[in-house]
């Protein structure tokens, strides 16, 4: 009889479990498709860290199930709240709280079933798709990604922990709730505060606090890509601060906004104002802490979906920065390395074609003449020395990427290293001459060419300029016949056990691009499915949270907008006023992420520009619209299921 | 007496299904200007729905109701909207006030849906806070009220347009006897002081001896009426149970 009584109830609540329905199907769907990326074998092994990966992903699957059992529980107490006159009758009618909670959690068993069916078979589908993506990144060309069982048993196992929590919170309220409180209402108490200036005292210092620490975490994020010598300590005090303080905005926004409106005379006495004021900072001030906590999630949202594709932008660009060549590599004089340039020569043709090729001698001076015109010499960087090209090699080396001969005209240039350019060439060394024997070399200025070895820049001089300086270490540069070949198998080939006092790591002195980009494509993708993950769950679970709690009102609300029907609110000040009231709930927690996207955005742009990647610093605008376009369209469709919903029930017509 | 409700042959169907009940079965009375009259009868006579289509937010089937010379039954909802907010007074047995606004901003919400300027809705709000005795209590919420107190915040909501017809639908339901009468004292001054019209539903005789005159009503019709002239209301009081006798009971005695 209980089955068919839970069966029927759920068929009857159908209309109020429909947010939550598709919220938990949703959830499932991500879950299923992202436990089976953490098993699928072509992603992570192209990835460096294989292990290390899989665990953080199911680090993140796990930390994602807790925040879903927290908002489920907290949903499974709306709708039993929402219920709770029906189940004061069962007790009335004699049935035990035992049969109560068996009748509610075989209801909340069929939801369950039903959502994690609909989500597996969603979450097939959501799969591919995010193997499209991930293949995509990988440049990868997408074939049908086998589904996997311990994605499914992870899956299972996840959702059957969800909602056995939330079963424990709704068998511990009906066991304690008396017969009386489920029948009759609570006396509602006016929760509207009474003082509400602290609280906008609060808003704006916290509001002051949020823009401070985006500007301090811009800087120190840009300082750091600069020197490297950003405060990590100050990074961390920062981020929690703008953690509290987004909490803290919204407890003090909630509990002023309305209160200070309501101290208007004149607008408060205006139409249904009184009404949408009242109700607003009543439930705001209620729910100040939630709110605050839900902006927080979908912050988080916003700045992890625009940097994880910043990232993958910013790898990209900083690939062939970094590796400008398809192989190449430098080896000291003074290296005991096992495979020197012969071995590697040949080691690269066996796995492909060598198409153009260049060598080249580094020299040094053994001293640092010309680091003294930069803020790279002294104590701190006693053994660096100035180091040399030949005019020739250098045109020969660069030339292979398609660089103009450069025309020293008895002079000396300058190379910055790629990373290093602007601060390079903010030096002056006008004045700076060089001297070998009887000759000397004046400065002609910077040139231009992707250098990438570890260095802050190299002088070119002319041939005849190596005279009076000593060779210091070999190198060689190749560009290869496409790239499709074992680039992990030639990196094996490559690397070598190296000893460094009580070091001991593998080593290899060869940059292979095709190689980097496998590995740095891999990562991205995995970064970007998470954080998207992550992302997506926040804002379902966010806006899941914004709806239920105003469909749990609904109760209420029908008596109150019935009154105003009653004394002659017509339809269209009803319409207006309900919309208002659930705009004004739904928008508070969402203005600030979404508004968010603007330091996010500042900060990349300006990471962009400072690290030398001017050319994507605009796609970092462009990837902070999209992502705030895609939030706000599922936000949009939330709130005009809730509005819809809460009109429908709410509004009377004669 | 100049009539200010005339209802004409009513006639309200209600469809449940296969199953039709007819709630007013052409009923037809009026109710002059200034008047205080009751509506009594037994559970399922229809007073209740009476109440609704007067207070126009049930349609009728047929025949028509005239408040101040309008025909409401031809209105189309905003229209109406407008009509309830200017025109009527309502006064419920569980008050419906808003439990988030103050008592002040519940007694003036219908002049804030009129947007009213603001002077004169402070005017009267001072004006019918004084009578209801209620003026110290403007700032408080409702649930910091007792019943009594809040059906006569109720009753200054009712009274603060100066409505054309005051309708109170069991307004003692959920009062003690004491309130009770304090509440009847007050329809009676809002019906002496104000010259307010009242129509009220109830199952209470006692309340019912407070009007001028009892509408009884059974299935749908009226049955009977009962005019109180010069008697006290101890005599009025006593017709009504002789005539709620004759129907078969089913109303409340104190």
């Amino acid at each position: 009889m209980f089955t068919k009584l839970a069966a029927r109830n759920v068929k009857r609540q159908i209309g109020n479990y429909l947010i939550y329905y598709i919220t938990v199907s949703l959830t499932v769907a991500l879950m299923f498709a992202v436990n089976n990326a953490i098993f699928e074998k072509q992603l992570l092994a192209r990835a460096a860290s294989i292990d290390e990966l899989r665990t953080a992903l199911i680090t993140v699957t796990v930390f994602i199930s807790a925040v879903v059992a927290f908002v489920l529980g907290y949903a499974t107490s709306f709708m039993l709240k929402l219920r709770k006159r029906e189940f004061g009758m069962y007790l009335t009618l004699g049935m035990t709280r035992r049969n109560v909670l068996g009748v509610f959690l075989l209801e909340s068993l069929i939801l369950c079933a039903v959502s994690l069916a609909t989500g597996l078979v969603l979450g097939l589908a959501f799969y591919q798709g995010i193997m499209a993506i991930v293949t995509n990144i990988m440049d990868v060309r997408y074939s049908f990604a086998a589904y996997s069982l311990q994605g499914l048993l992870l899956t299972v196992g996840l959702v059957a922990g969800v909602f056995a929590l939330s079963a424990v919170t709704s068998a511990l309220y009906l066991r304690r709730v008396s017969i009386n409180s489920l029948l009759h209402d609570a006396q509602k108490s006016e929760r509207t505060v009474k003082h509400p200036v602290p609280w906008a005292v609060l808003a704006v210092a916290t509001l002051a606090a949020i823009i401070t620490c985006c500007i301090v975490i811009g800087n120190e994020i840009i300082t750091s890509a600069q020197n490297n010598n950003g405060s990590l300590a100050m990074l961390n005090i920062c981020v929690i601060t703008l953690i509290i303080s987004i909490v803290l905005f919204h407890v003090g926004l909630c509990k002023s906004m309305f209160g200070l409106l309501l101290r208007s005379e004149r607008f408060k006495n205006n139409g249904t104002n009184t009404f949408t004021l009242r109700k607003l900072s009543s439930k705001l001030s209620a729910n100040a802490v939630m709110a605050g906590i839900l902006a927080l999630l979908m912050t988080f949202a916003v700045a992890g979906a625009n940097a994880s594709f910043l990232m993958q932008t910013a790898n990209n660009a900083a690939l062939d920065r970094s590796y400008p060549f398809d192989v190449f590599g430098e080896i000291p004089y003074d290296s005991d390395s096992p495979v020197d340039m012969t071995t590697a020569h040949n080691a690269i043709a066996e796995f492909s074609t060598i198409t153009r090729e260049a060598d080249y001698t580094i020299y040094t001076s053994g001293k640092d003449y010309l680091h003294g015109f930069t803020k790279w010499h002294g104590e701190n960087y006693s053994e660096l020395y100035d180091e040399f090209i030949t005019e020739s090699e250098f045109n020969a080396l660069f030339g292979m990427l398609g660089y103009p001969q450069l025309k020293l005209g008895g002079g000396f240039a300058i190379v910055p290293h790629s990373a290093y350019a602007k601060n390079v060439e903010a030096c002056d060394f006008s004045a700076a001459q060089l001297r070998v024997g009887e000759r000397t070399f004046d400065f002609k200025g910077f040139a231009n060419a992707p250098l990438t070895t570890l260095r802050f820049f190299l002088a070119v001089v002319p041939d005849a300029a190596i005279d009076g300086l000593t060779a210091c270490a070999d190198g060689w540069a190749c560009m290869l016949d496409g790239d499709k070949f074992d680039a992990q198998g030639l990196h094996d080939k490559l690397t070598y056990e190296y000893t460094n006092g009580h070091l001991q790591y593998m080593r290899c002195d060869f940059g292979i691009k095709q190689y980097h980009k496998i590995q740095s494509d891999a990562e991205s993708a995995v970064f970007i499915v998470t954080a998207l993950y992550v992302a997506l769950v926040f804002v379902f679970m966010a806006m899941a949270m914004l709806a239920l709690k105003t469909l749990s009102d609904m109760a209420d609300d029908r008596k109150h907008y019935d009154t105003l029907f009653r004394l002659g609110a017509s339809k269209r000040d009803m319409t207006r006023t309900l919309f208002r009231q659930t705009f004004a709930f739904f928008f508070i927690p969402f203005a600030l992420p979404i508004l968010f996207g603007i330091p996010t955005a500042a900060i990349c742009y300006a990471l962009m520009q400072t690290t030398g990647f001017a050319a994507i610093a605009l796609k970092t605008i462009n990837i902070a619209f999209g992502v705030a376009a895609v939030i706000t369209a599922v936000y949009a469709l939330y709130f005009a299921a809730t509005y819809l919903t809460a009109k429908r029930n709410v509004i009377r017509r004669v | 007496m100049k009539e200010l409700l005339s209802v004409r042959n009513v006639t309200k169907h209600y469809n449940g299904g296969s199953v039709v009940t007819k709630a007013l079965d052409g009923i037809s009375f009026s109710i002059g200007k200034g008047e205080f009259v009751a509506v009594m009868g037994a559970s399922g006579s229809g007073k209740s729905t009476l109440l609704n289509v007067i207070a126009t937010i049930d349609r009728v089937g047929a025949g028509e109701i005239l408040i101040d010379g309008v025909n409401v039954c031809d209105m189309d909802e905003n229209a109406l909207s407008a009509f309830r907010r200017d025109k009527l007074g309502f006064v419920f047995q569980d008050y419906n006030l808003l439990d988030t606004l103050t008592i002040e901003e519940n007694i003036v919400l219908p002049l804030n849906l009129k947007r009213e300027p603001l002077d004169k809705t402070r005017d009267a709000l001072q004006r019918v806070a004084a009578q209801l005795d209620i003026a110290d209590q403007l700032n408080k919420f409702p649930h910091e009220l007792s019943g009594g107190q809040r059906q006569r915040a109720a009753c200054a909501r009712a009274l603060i347009t100066s409505p054309s017809l005051i309708l109170a639908d069991e307004p003692t339901g959920a009062l003690d006897s004491r309130n009770s009468k304090l509440l009847m004292k007050t329809f009676d001054m809002m019906n002496s002081a104000f010259g307010s019209t009242i129509l009220t539903v109830t199952h209470d005789a006692s309340v019912g001896s407070y009007a001028a005159r009892v509408l009884f009503l059974k299935d749908g019709k009226v049955f009977g009426e009962c005019v109180r002239g010069d008697r006290s209301r101890r005599e009025m009081y006593a017709e009504i149970l002789s005539v709620t006798a004759s129907l078969g009971g089913d109303v409340d005695v104190y």
